[in-house]
């Protein structure tokens, strides 16, 4: 994930760069640093610097590195010449390294040639079996090609040894969300938690979650999730607050007419729906309207 | 002591230029042979997932609080029950941890090529500067020191009547060996100086061990009172609302 502050100077370099002002080749270090997807900035200027024979020598042994990073962003903007021509170079350099045999891969795949990408990255396998890249990729390939089921096998496989990989964690927790197993979504969410316990966007998507599951313990939880995202981006996220309002309806709606005491902070609530208010009032009165009828509807507001 | 030593040309010309010269030479060169030498070692299943394991059980052990009790109950029974808990090893391997390390030849391979690359080069210069160059002086720095010097800049002449800014050639020998770091990661790149001070203080502990340091974090989940910290949540959440909305 990328600062705020690191990608505001990632901004800056690209506009010097765009305009002229040099310092291409910082700019693209930045870009792997940070790894941002800016294929159409990183093919342009690392074009500019690979076809300039003089600027290629002064990276010295970068060269190699920058030769990657223009294949890999040729290969996102469908230039397959490119890429091509750029791996070629890298795979008369290094001949028989699993990296560059992972970008003929990739190029395969870009082609849409996926029986021989799935060969290359087999034998790649069998020589570095624990290659995390590649073993991405055929994930990722298998969720290309609609394999769901497949790309969810190889995601276990791979969490199996590479547990501490929040980004798989995610991939496999959005997996079963599209394939509404959200018992299983809800143990990935819990995983990225405990990984990022500040992570608003974790606490608000596992809240979704347990919400979609439904049931009144369920909704209980899903309302405290909600209510810790609210607390960690200061009540600025709508979609945080929509939940808890949804959430806080829906338990009522079950304990309706059953034991009264442990009915909890009505407070909340109604703090939920004011902020709610105010937010589109601010922001958006043509809504306005709309958002209380809602509201209204819930019982939130009267 | 009233009257400076005179030191002729010919030792500096013969003997302090090429003795440094020397040691950069070798200094570069052993980083080369110890390039080609290396082993690109595949790093095992086993020790990876040891690896990560451990990361994850530190998240569930700091993050414990963030998730309801019944989730972490369950992944605190996943880590450390005695059946198949991913942080359990049975008793009989954790003895052979040590064991199996050194039976390993592979990593045995790696380690004695660490340390010749290391030894041998160190032994013959050193033999080779002894044998040529002991026992006199060959050079003088510009400032006077105390006393305490002269063990590191005499090495090697019995004289206590010499003044210790003299510099002894064995001892220029030592300082060249201990203090070329910065030149070399001027000359090799940053992290390629590995110096020699280093590497010994590497030999004393190589590898770590895996199952003791699983052990610790089992213990340490096992102790963990879980406390759910989200009902708090709901309040601090009224808070920072009341705040906005203020």
């Amino acid at each position: 994930m990328v600062g705020a502050a690191e990608e505001a100077q990632l901004n800056r370099l690209e506009t010097q760069v765009d305009n002229g002002g040099g310092g291409a080749w910082e700019y693209l270090c930045h870009v792997r640093k940070l790894k941002a997807r800016r294929p159409d900035k990183v093919l342009k200027h690392g074009l500019s610097i690979l076809n300039n024979a003089k600027a290629r020598s002064n990276l010295g042994a970068e060269e190699w590195t920058l030769y990657e990073q223009v294949a890999i962003a040729a290969m996102d903007c469908q230039r397959l010449d490119i890429a091509k021509d750029c791996i070629s170079v890298l795979s008369k350099k290094f001949p028989g390294s699993t990296r560059v045999g992972r970008l003929e891969g990739m190029l395969f795949e870009a082609s849409g040639a996926w029986a021989d990408a799935e060969r290359a990255y087999e034998r790649l396998l069998q020589d570095s079996p624990h290659d995390q890249v590649i073993q991405k990729r055929k994930i990722a390939m298998a969720k290309a090609l609609g394999n769901i089921a497949a790309a969810v096998e190889y995601l276990n496989k791979y969490l199996e040894i590479f547990m501490a990989d929040q980004d798989a964690w995610r991939e496999l927790a959005e997996i079963y969300v599209s394939l509404q197993m959200y018992k299983q979504a809800a143990f990935c969410y819990e995983e990225l938690i405990l990984c990022q316990p500040t992570d608003p966007l974790y606490h608000l998507a596992y809240a979704e979650v347990l919400y979609t599951m439904g049931g009144l313990e369920n909704l209980q939880t899903a309302k405290k999730y909600y209510a810790s995202a609210i607390n960690f981006t200061g009540g600025k996220n709508t979609r945080a607050l929509y939940g808890l309002c949804l959430c806080s309806s829906a338990i009522n709606q079950i304990t309706k007419g059953r034991n009264k005491e442990d009915k909890e902070s009505p407070d909340l609530q109604s703090l939920v729906a004011e902020a709610l208010v105010k937010d589109y009032k601010k922001k958006a009165p043509a809504k306005l309207p709309l958002v209380t009828n809602t509201l209204k509807s819930m019982k939130l507001i009267s | 002591m009233a009257e400076d030593l005179v030191l002729d040309t010919a030792i500096r010309d013969w003997v302090l230029i090429p003795l440094s010269v020397v040691m950069v030479l070798i200094g570069v060169l052993r980083y080369f042979v110890s390039k080609l030498m290396r082993s690109s070692q595949l790093p095992d299943a086993k020790a990876l997932k040891e690896g990560q394991v451990i990361i994850r059980a530190r998240n569930l052990k700091s993050g414990a609080n963030f998730i309801p009790s019944k989730s972490f109950r369950a992944r605190r029974v996943y880590f450390t029950n005695e059946e198949n808990g991913l942080l359990y090893v049975p008793k009989d391997q954790a003895q052979n941890a040590q064991a199996q390390m050194f039976s390993d030849p592979n990593m045995a391979m790696d380690m004695m090529k660490k340390n010749l690359s290391m030894l041998i080069p160190q032994s013959l210069t050193f033999a080779w500067v002894n044998f040529f160059f002991s026992g006199f002086v060959a050079a003088k720095i510009p400032f006077p020191l105390t006393q305490r010097f002269r063990a590191m800049l005499q090495n090697g002449i019995d004289l206590s009547t010499v003044d210790v800014s003299y510099v002894s050639s064995r001892s220029w020998y030592f300082l060249n060996l201990f203090g070329l770091r910065g030149l070399f990661s001027l000359i090799l790149g940053e992290e390629n100086a590995m110096d020699d001070t280093q590497r010994m203080m590497q030999m004393g502990g190589f590898g770590f061990d895996a199952a003791r340091s699983l052990a610790v974090e089992k213990d340490s989940l096992d102790i963990i009172q879980h406390d759910w910290a989200l009902p708090k949540m709901e309040q601090r959440a009224e808070e920072v609302l009341r705040k906005l909305l203020r």
